[in-house]
């Protein structure tokens, strides 16, 4: 068996397509590399900048006072550049990187403009990036998902769709299966043999990626990311797996090897090319989209009733438990809804996208690009776990407020109202910092089930080559 | 000659590729025209919910000064064939005698999931532009290098037949061939078309569409002369099949996606934005200055720029600008449903007051559109269009830019609106001078009869006739000619040259 993969391979070496498809994987790949140093450094400093400015805010807030705190809340929140973006550009530019925390509202105000009735801060998630200025032409990325999704895959045909037929042409598998090797070491011979040569290239386009990147000064990999990599590289040698699977199986059925490449080029085309789009609009159209008279009203949700409820003591400017109680649920209720309304849509949307990814797993090109947006840190996912993250942190805020107010004596504890809540001022180092972070475990579990399926599709392609190749006549 | 075209022909037509050919092209071209049109559909339905929308906001509004006339942008019927620029831009923009509006003012009228952009979209010519060039080297690959390899060309160049014939009855017959699937698949797709209740389409559409297919056409010679050239430079079929191979990735898939990144970015325009920026901000500071005097010097004097009126209803005044978008304008917006005693001898200088306004406020803002528009032209429009050019290098692009053209969702076809909403404003401005409505009481309020919107001129958009169309891809088109030329006479000289 080795002997046959050896073979395979020096004979690969030698060919014109080794050779082109070393020069275009080297291309390809530097090209990404002066790309992410180009513009890696400037993406971590906006994120900076981002952050300190934000914390800022939280700061000053703090060291108003408590109620100052608990009205205006944190600054806004930022998604955190993954330093493995140039594995998987994943959407990026469509995925908003900021959660606003919305001013606290005011309700009314006197005829001085003094505010009269204020509520709190709420979180506000932004809309995807409604690109309406870009009026550049629409081209993807050159990323690492690009580059092995589309690329890798179609050099896998290219280095096996003559494996069988070819040799067949030239007469030299008659020979081979005169020998006395079992025909399924044949197959698992010229399976590695074309798995390794292809291997060799771009495991060189790798290494000449990472050299360049990680040799600049900009930008820090760390050893988890160095983890991430080694998963990425060994996601790719199971989608070229797939690839070779399939193309040792249709050439052992086909005669020709030019008919071989065809049929392997057209399912190429339906699977990689066009079904992650043409199933995605179909995902699309299942669920239809809210119509733009329902959008405006939940948009301007009616908040009379709330109004109502707590009209008794909206109005009154007096002092008592009651009076600030009723406001005090008021705003928080207020607070709440809005974020409510928003968390909803949102989980609609999601929802919406997640059947559309579901649908578009049919085609292993989509499984891996989930897969390594997963494991670089960016995409869809990642933007879940985002809001999840800020959503914690939230959820934090508002506990630390409300026991650093249960341990105020002079305080009412009523929070959101001026009167009811601590205005002594507090150390802005107590307060609980955003921190958005990526987590690797957990990536593992959301990407296994699409793990499982992909190794499944090379399994169920590797069997089928190997019953097709064993009922050839030669 | 007709022998050996049909002999070619018949060569051809009895092979197992053009079945699969013809079979894989109506497949996906029938199958995504269904997915198209429903999509196509949806978008017409969030159109007209948004101008109905629009309507009744409009008709809600009691003052002129708080009513908003917004224009929608309808989608076009022909980015099923080539979506361009029509789902990206904005198709909403509002129509106000404070400032132009452009491109980059517009919105989305969201009922859409815009999440959904991270799924690529698709569209017919993209279909094309991945298979047609795919079949026409694997029809191409083994016309001279098999025929080599048999040794029947040897044959075929014994009998007195010039070799230039050969040429021309092998392209002749492998075009036919291949148009055949591509023109049964676009006949089903119009078909399809057809039969959808919410696609009408004109005389001039099908002028659009027969541009398409006369543009499909010189793409896929362009593909067969460079599968044929290889075919003659390699005389062995299972080069000339993997070089095509590397040819066609890297022609459709690599350069498209690589050549923007490769080459340089021009220097990010800042200086002109702050520059073009400061301009504004003058005008609209001696616009602020004038206003100014003008209440000092008024014949009512000590009051604000609302007359200190005081009612039941909201008023509000800010300049606002924004430096990304060159935006900035002045924007006051009075609603008051009813008055106090004490107002009613403040009502003539007030409108007296808006009249000046309204009249100053237009001229700024046309003003602003004479620095704006060139500003924007080149910040954002010439940095596009630089990149445009690089992506014309490779076939694939001209193809691409041209049948945008011809459905007209170019980034030209789409500014066309924007241009539409300016001439509509400035009628819209016409109307209100003409009915006197800046100096008019309902200007500002509702209370002694409502604004009334419905003499205002009603805005339709008509997309430019074929000409424009024609001239905005013709260029391209010609391009594409000219490699088909070019390629012919290579192929040509090579094919003299060799020795059987």
């Amino acid at each position: 068996m080795w002997h046959i993969t050896k073979r395979e391979i020096y004979d690969n070496l030698n060919s014109l397509r080794f050779a082109l498809t070393t020069v275009l994987l080297l291309a390809l790949m530097v090209t990404n590399a002066v790309k992410h140093l180009r513009e890696h450094p400037k993406r971590v400093q906006r994120y900076q900048d981002a952050v300190t400015e934000s914390s800022d805010r939280l700061t000053a807030h703090a060291d108003g006072s408590l109620y100052k705190l608990a009205q205006y809340g944190p600054g806004n929140f930022y998604k955190k550049p993954s330093p493995l973006h140039f594995c998987a550009n994943g959407g990026e530019s469509i995925l908003p990187d900021t959660i606003t925390v919305r001013e606290p509202p005011v309700f009314a105000t006197d005829a001085e403009n003094n505010v009269i009735l204020q509520g709190v801060w709420s979180l506000s998630y932004p809309d995807a990036n409604l690109q309406n200025k870009n009026v550049g032409p629409n081209v993807s990325q050159v990323d690492w998902a690009f580059i092995i999704g589309y690329i890798l895959s179609l050099i896998a045909l290219w280095f096996t769709f003559d494996a069988f037929s070819g040799e067949r042409e030239q007469g030299t598998l008659r020979l081979m299966l005169a020998n006395s090797i079992p025909r399924h070491t044949v197959l698992i011979g010229k399976f590695l043999g074309a798995l390794f040569s292809i291997s060799i290239p771009f495991a060189l386009a790798v290494l000449v990626n990472l050299l360049l990147i990680s040799t600049a000064n900009t930008v820090h990999l760390t050893a988890e990311a160095w983890g991430r990599l080694g998963i990425i590289f060994c996601l790719a040698l199971l989608y070229t797996s797939l690839f070779v699977a399939l193309g040792l199986l249709v050439s052992a059925r086909v005669q020709q090897s030019a008919v071989s490449l065809m049929i392997l080029l057209l399912t190429w085309v339906t699977f990689v090319v066009f079904m992650p789009s043409t199933l995605a609009s179909i995902a699309s159209s299942f669920s239809p989209a809210t119509s733009f008279d329902e959008f405006w009203k939940q948009r301007n949700p009616v908040k009379e009733d709330l109004w109502d409820k707590y009209d008794e003591w909206l109005w009154s400017s007096k002092l008592d438990d009651k009076t600030l109680r009723g406001k005090s649920e008021f705003y928080t209720e207020n607070a709440e809804r809005d974020e409510r309304w928003h968390e909803e849509r949102s989980k609609y949307r999601s929802s919406q996208v997640y059947r559309a990814r579901a649908i578009t797993g049919i085609s292993p090109a989509t499984l891996l690009q989930h897969l390594i947006e997963g494991f670089a840190g960016t995409g869809f996912e990642r933007h879940l776990q985002f809001v999840e993250n800020t959503q914690r942190y939230a959820r934090q805020l508002r506990e630390f407020v409300a026991d650093t107010d249960r341990a105020d004596p002079e305080s009412l504890h009523i929070l959101g109202v001026r009167e009811g809540t601590s205005k002594k001022p507090i150390s802005p180092e107590s307060v609980p910092r955003f921190e958005d972070t990526l987590n690797l475990s957990r990536d593992f579990n959301t990407a296994a089930m699409e793990l499982l399926l992909l190794t499944l599709f090379v399994l169920v392609l590797l069997s089928g080559a190997y019953l097709a190749f064993v009922r050839v006549e030669v | 000659m007709m022998t050996l075209i049909r002999r070619e022909l018949l060569d051809n037509l009895m092979t197992f590729r053009f079945a699969a050919a013809t079979f894989i092209m109506l497949l996906l071209v029938v199958a995504n025209t269904f997915v198209l049109i429903i999509d196509y559909e949806r978008r017409l339905a969030s159109h007209n919910d948004a101008v109905k929308m629009h309507q009744r906001q409009l008709q809600e509004k009691i003052t002129y000064s708080a009513g908003e006339v917004r224009v929608d942008r309808p989608p076009n019927p022909l980015s099923i064939f080539n979506v361009g620029f029509d789902k990206r831009l904005g198709n909403e923009v509002r129509i106000s005698h404070r400032v132009v509006p452009s491109l980059w003012d517009a919105g989305m009228h969201g009922s859409d999931n815009p999440f959904m952009d991270m799924f690529a979209s698709m569209d017919i010519v993209f279909i094309f532009e991945v298979i047609l060039s795919l079949f026409a080297l694997i029809f191409a690959y083994n016309a001279f290098a098999g025929e080599y390899e048999s040794g029947t060309l040897r044959l075929v160049l014994t009998h007195p037949i010039g070799r230039g014939k050969i040429l021309v009855a092998k392209y002749m017959s492998a075009m036919l061939c291949l148009i055949v699937p591509l023109l049964i698949s676009l006949l089903l797709s119009i078909i399809l078309l057809t039969t959808s209740t919410a696609i009408s389409l004109n005389s001039d559409d099908f002028l659009r569409i027969g541009g398409i297919i006369l543009t499909s056409v010189a793409y896929l010679s362009v593909f067969y002369l460079i599968g044929l050239l290889i075919s003659a430079a390699t005389r062995r079929t299972s080069t000339a099949l993997m070089l095509s191979m590397f040819i066609w990735g890297f022609l459709v898939l690599v350069y498209p996606n690589m050549i923007l990144t490769v080459v340089p970015r021009p220097e990010s325009p800042d200086a002109l934005r702050t520059s073009a920026f400061n301009q504004i901000e003058n005008i609209w500071e001696t616009f602020d200055k004038e206003r100014k005097h003008y209440l000092a010097t008024d014949d009512f004097p000590g009051e604000d720029w609302g007359y200190e009126l005081r009612g039941l209803g909201s008023r509000g005044a800010n300049l606002m600008g924004n430096s990304q978008r060159l935006l900035y304008t002045y924007r006051s917006v009075m609603n008051f449903e009813g008055f106090g005693e004490k107002d009613e001898p403040k009502m003539p200088h007030a409108q007296k007051h808006f009249g000046f306004l309204g009249a100053q406020t237009i001229d700024a803002a046309d003003r602003t559109w004479l620095i704006r528009k060139p500003a924007l032209e080149e910040i954002f429009i010439q940095r596009a269009d630089i990149e445009r050019i690089y992506l014309k290098l490779s076939p694939v692009g001209l193809y691409d830019a041209a049948t945008q053209a011809w459905a007209g969702t170019d980034l030209l076809g789409v500014r066309d609106f924007f241009h539409a909403a300016r001439q509509y404003r400035q009628s819209v401005i016409n109307y209100f001078y003409d009915n006197k409505v800046f100096e008019s009481r309902q200007w500002f309020a509702g209370d002694k009869g409502e604004a009334d919107w419905s003499g205002l001129p009603q805005f339709s958009f008509q997309r430019d006739d074929i000409n424009t169309n024609a001239k905005r891809a013709i260029p391209d088109v010609c391009l594409l000619l000219m490699i088909n030329v070019v390629l012919f006479i290579v192929i040509f000289l090579i094919f003299i040259k060799t020795e059987v």
